[in-house]
């Protein structure tokens, strides 16, 4: 017996979902279209209006409705200091702080050499744009500290640094409160070889 | 240098790549020493606290436990094995440049104890001295070797007899050296540079500048249509 089209149309839409294979795609859509349509209804609207809707910020890439998002705009950031993350979610992490009050730069993704992601996948273009507009004096390198994530720092970094730009990365070492007894063996290497003088 | 016990194989091993795997897990190419390449499953190493999350990186020594025949074994174990300083900036591409290699050219389930070796001092010295073309040259010359192509460096390929320093030959990568004729556009070596190459002797500049054209020559012959994306993607920041 063949599936009615429409049905067979939404659940090959569905497995454009990461994680999702042909088995849960079609759960996903038995489950909308019997059990709960007017939730099938407000995921179609929400996911047309955020299509048309959402777009990326002129001035950090991040996700925003506007032009420039509302970070970006707000008049009590330090312009001077440019950080750049990986993904939405690591710029929450750090406004989450509080600790820091400059702006920054979303590469929504990182390289992956061995898996053929390159550096025409982020918008690397936009970011030195950005980063030589006159205003930033520091570009703060806090991508992740996992293979991809220093292959991406030091990509940034040569790109930026024959334009005179100052560059930092983000320090690596101990969690704060952690101890040592309790630490992963290559934190605490690295934390010994990264240690900081306490003299002069 | 390995140990079975139960079904469940122990040794060293580095970690070649890796990719996400369902919601949290990890597949895992790894080079051991004494089993070659594997390709292992490490079910739950994504989740925030996993043990192995941050332990399963490229270049950090390990001691791996695994199981299972078929072609995707299952990892149960992972300990860190000994400190290699990391690898970063132009070491970082150059230890990926590696691991791109092997990935690329050797087999799964195929011993090589004296490549496992080569690699554990090849990242020692990139982390060292950072990325030299020496030790990338030396590197790839080793991989040819252990996997059954080694270069002959030292007799003319026609008439098997030592090359002479001040000719120019082109390079067959099965069988050697042949003098280039005059107006040949084919990539050309001097002798002296092969000389050089096959007596690891590194002191002129030049051995080293000819070594990566040769080498570039050779791996791409190896490498068949596709090539390295470690290579494409970072052209704009030279490898040495």
């Amino acid at each position: 017996m063949r599936s009615p089209s429409g049905l067979e149309a939404l659940i090959d839409a569905l497995r454009c979902l990461p994680g999702v294979g042909p088995k849960s795609a079609q759960r996903m859509a038995f489950y909308l279209l019997q059990r709960d349509r007017p939730g099938a209804d407000r995921l179609a609207r929400a996911l047309s209006h955020a299509l048309t809707a959402v777009r990326h910020c002129n001035g950090c890439n991040n996700f925003t409705e506007q032009a420039s998002c509302e970070l970006c705009l707000s008049g009590d950031r330090d312009g001077t200091v440019l950080c750049v993350v990986e993904t939405p979610a690591d710029l929450l992490m750090i406004e989450q702080t509080h600790a820091y009050r400059g702006q920054y730069y979303v590469l929504m993704g990182r390289l992956s050499p061995l898996d053929g992601v390159g550096p025409e996948t982020l918008a690397l273009d936009r970011l030195v744009r950005r980063a030589l507009d006159g205003v930033v004096r520091e570009v703060v390198l806090a991508t992740n500290f996992t293979v991809e994530g220093e292959a991406t720092a030091h990509y940034i970094g040569e790109l930026l640094r024959p334009r005179g730009m100052k560059l930092s990365r983000i320090a690596r070492g101990l969690p704060v409160g952690g101890e040592l007894e309790y630490t992963d063996a290559g934190t605490v290497a690295q934390a010994l070889v990264e240690r900081r003088s306490l003299t002069g | 240098m390995s140990s079975e016990r139960g079904g469940k194989v122990r040794g060293p091993a580095y970690v070649l790549h890796t990719l996400p795997w369902r919601e949290t897990s990890l597949l895992v190419e790894v080079l051991t020493r004494d089993h070659g390449r594997l390709a292992l499953m490490a079910r739950g190493a994504r989740r925030p606290r996993s043990p192995v999350r941050g332990l399963l990186r490229a270049f950090q020594p390990l001691q791996l436990e695994w199981f299972g025949k078929a072609e995707l074994r299952t990892m149960s174990q992972a300990e860190w094995a000994t400190f290699q300083p990391l690898l970063d900036g132009q070491a970082l591409y150059c230890g990926l440049y590696l691991n791109e290699l092997m990935l690329r050219l050797l087999a799964r389930d195929d011993p090589h104890p004296g490549l496992y070796d080569a690699y554990a001092e090849t990242l020692m010295a990139l982390a060292a001295v950072g990325g030299e073309g020496v030790v990338l040259r030396r590197f790839e010359l080793r991989l040819l070797k252990e996997l059954g192509y080694g270069l002959q460096l030292t007799l003319d390929a026609d008439s098997a007899r030592p090359l002479d320093p001040a000719a120019w030959y082109t390079f067959d990568p099965e069988q050697g050296p042949r003098i280039a004729a005059a107006r040949s556009n084919a990539v050309q070596f001097s002798g002296r540079a092969l000389c050089a190459m096959a007596a690891d002797d590194w002191t002129e500049p030049t051995t080293a500048v000819q070594a990566k054209a040769l080498m570039r020559h050779v791996l791409a012959f190896h490498l068949g249509h596709q090539d390295l994306h470690t290579r494409k993607l970072f052209r704009e920041i030279t490898l040495p």
